[in-house]
């Protein structure tokens, strides 16, 4: 028996500097990788996430109390890992109530969803969300068991695949994970492998996990997949349901949509028409206006932090970025310097792949559009391409 | 009783004690700890700025005599990183002076002073809490 102890691999032992308790997991998980620069092991170790039993050494008893399985994220144990006073459930005022907000999210809730097609089968009056996926806020739990049209428990069957707690369908295109890393960590791959990342250099094919896989049908209560097969970014990025601009298909989503809009405002919403709000004018204005700015005088904006976390741009002091109109800062999106009087420039940086852009306001331009018509589909009229 | 048996009575129950002992004297590792020796003073001449070796902590000898700042942020605990201007914090983008003062956060703080002595054989010793 000691000789068998002797011969078993001296556990590797790290100190967190958070918790100040000594873990054992890296004595099996050495070749784990480091999940993000801002959350280095030496800080946080594994046990402050992931949970699990720090000091032991057999397999089954060490991942006995962990959270989540593989994934901590999930929502059903995202406080207690990704969340604590210290983490991403704090106040709003601290910008780190990142917990609150996504779990009254529509993509958690899946509320706007449920309400619509209540309503469209008589199980309410109007489409105000009153269920969602799980209670919270106000929400009541969508269960089909007390619901009496079969058409409701064809939906509860086939049509609740998409939001976050959700598992996804089978297939690589779908292939996510659920909770904080459905967006932020690489998707398992198609040979089971997973990717210990987290990330908010997030690529459309993230989006699309979920986003432009198909559509549900309310007549057969199914989902149909996509039936293309792009094989080039023009094509794969949307479905084909509709023609788009270049600047939609070229950069990624979180390029142009918000925190707000991706992971809600802390409110529960009907529809994500109310959450949604960027459009082609918040970048480029209209005739009548430049798009609004905001020239950073603080070290502690939250623009410097984001581009911190996210280097493609090197923002500083004194530099002028695009804001939407709810104040959320395009951290990204930066006014370049020009002479007095001159129509400003603007420059770009892919969130995800760092690639610079650089394009003109509205105004002054030869843009015909009505200023009262900012729809997606008003712009499309002229500068959507044919696919 | 017989004496073989008695023998291995004995046996086992030494054999016993013995893996009892090993079970309870095991020591978890510890961890880091409270005091260095950073060696000789003169190591750190008048007027140097020195991160010490394998430990978070900056060396600083001006004409007051010896001072030390903790590298630990005091946001979450990161290890800042010596810049030009200061200290940087790699994990979220704490920025410190070189004296240690807050230039921006996320952290509140600035970085922790800590005590540094000269012992008896002229070498510096640092004292981490």
């Amino acid at each position: 028996m000691f000789w068998r102890q002797d011969q078993s691999p001296k556990p590797i032992a790290i100190t967190p500097s958070i918790t100040g308790k000594t873990e054992y997991c890296l004595t099996c998980h050495v070749d784990i990788p480091e999940i993000s620069p801002s959350h280095p092991v030496e800080t946080f170790g594994c046990v402050l996430c992931h949970g699990g039993e720090p000091l032991a050494l057999d397999a089954d008893l060490a991942h006995s109390t962990m959270r989540g399985g593989a994934n901590p994220s999930d929502l059903s144990v995202v406080e207690a890992s990704c969340g604590g006073e210290m983490c991403h459930s704090e106040s709003a005022q601290a910008n780190r109530d990142h917990i609150q907000r996504v779990t009254t999210s529509l993509q958690a809730t899946y509320a706007g969803a449920i309400a619509q097609v209540r309503y469209a089968f008589g199980a309410q009056p109007d489409l105000t969300a009153r269920m969602g996926i799980y209670a919270i806020d106000g929400l009541a739990a969508f269960d089909p068991a007390t619901e009496s049209s079969p058409a409701l428990q064809g939906f509860a069957d086939n049509c609740l695949t998409c939001h976050l707690s959700s598992q996804p369908l089978e297939g690589e295109e779908y292939s996510r994970w659920t909770g904080c890393s459905a967006c932020h960590s690489p998707a398992p791959r198609e040979d089971g492998t997973q990717v210990h990342k987290l990330t908010t250099a997030i690529p459309y094919t993230q989006c699309n996990a979920c986003h432009n896989r198909g559509n549900y049908s309310l007549a057969d209560m199914q989902f149909h997949p996509r039936q293309d097969n792009p094989t080039d970014r023009l094509h794969d990025y949307y479905q084909p349901i509709a023609e788009f601009t270049r600047c939609e298909y070229t950069l990624d989503c979180a390029d142009c949509h918000t925190r707000q809009e991706a992971m809600g405002d802390g409110h529960v919403y009907s529809n994500k028409k109310e959450i949604q709000y960027v459009r082609c004018k918040t970048c480029h204005g209209t005739p009548d206006a430049l798009p609004l700015t905001h020239t950073i005088t603080d070290e502690n904006d939250l623009a410097l932090r984001m581009a911190f976390l996210n280097p493609v741009i090197d923002l500083k002091v004194g530099d002028t970025i695009l804001i939407t109109d709810k104040g959320e800062p395009l951290w990204n999106i930066r006014v370049m310097p020009g002479a007095a009087g001159e129509t400003p420039t603007y420059e770009l940086f892919s969130k995800s792949t760092g690639d610079r852009f650089t394009f003109k306001p509205v105004m002054g331009s030869t843009c015909q559009q009505n200023p009262d018509e900012q729809q997606a589909s008003s712009c499309h009229e002229c500068h959507a391409t044919q696919r | 009783m017989d004496l073989f048996v008695k023998a291995s009575l004995a046996g086992s129950a030494l054999l016993g004690l013995s893996a009892l002992g090993r079970y309870i004297s095991f020591q978890v590792e510890s961890g880091h700890p409270s005091t260095y020796d950073l060696g000789p003073a003169s190591d750190y001449p008048a007027g140097s700025s020195t991160p010490a070796l394998g430990i978070p902590a900056f060396i600083i000898h001006n004409d007051q005599g010896f001072k030390a700042l903790s590298l630990v942020c005091p946001h979450l605990g990161c290890t800042v990183n010596v810049t030009d201007e200061g200290f940087g914090c790699p994990c979220h983008g704490s920025r410190f002076l070189r004296d240690g003062s807050l230039r921006n956060g996320p952290a509140s703080h600035p970085l922790t002073s800590l005590k540094v002595e000269l012992n008896d054989d002229g070498h510096l010793i640092l004292y981490m809490a």
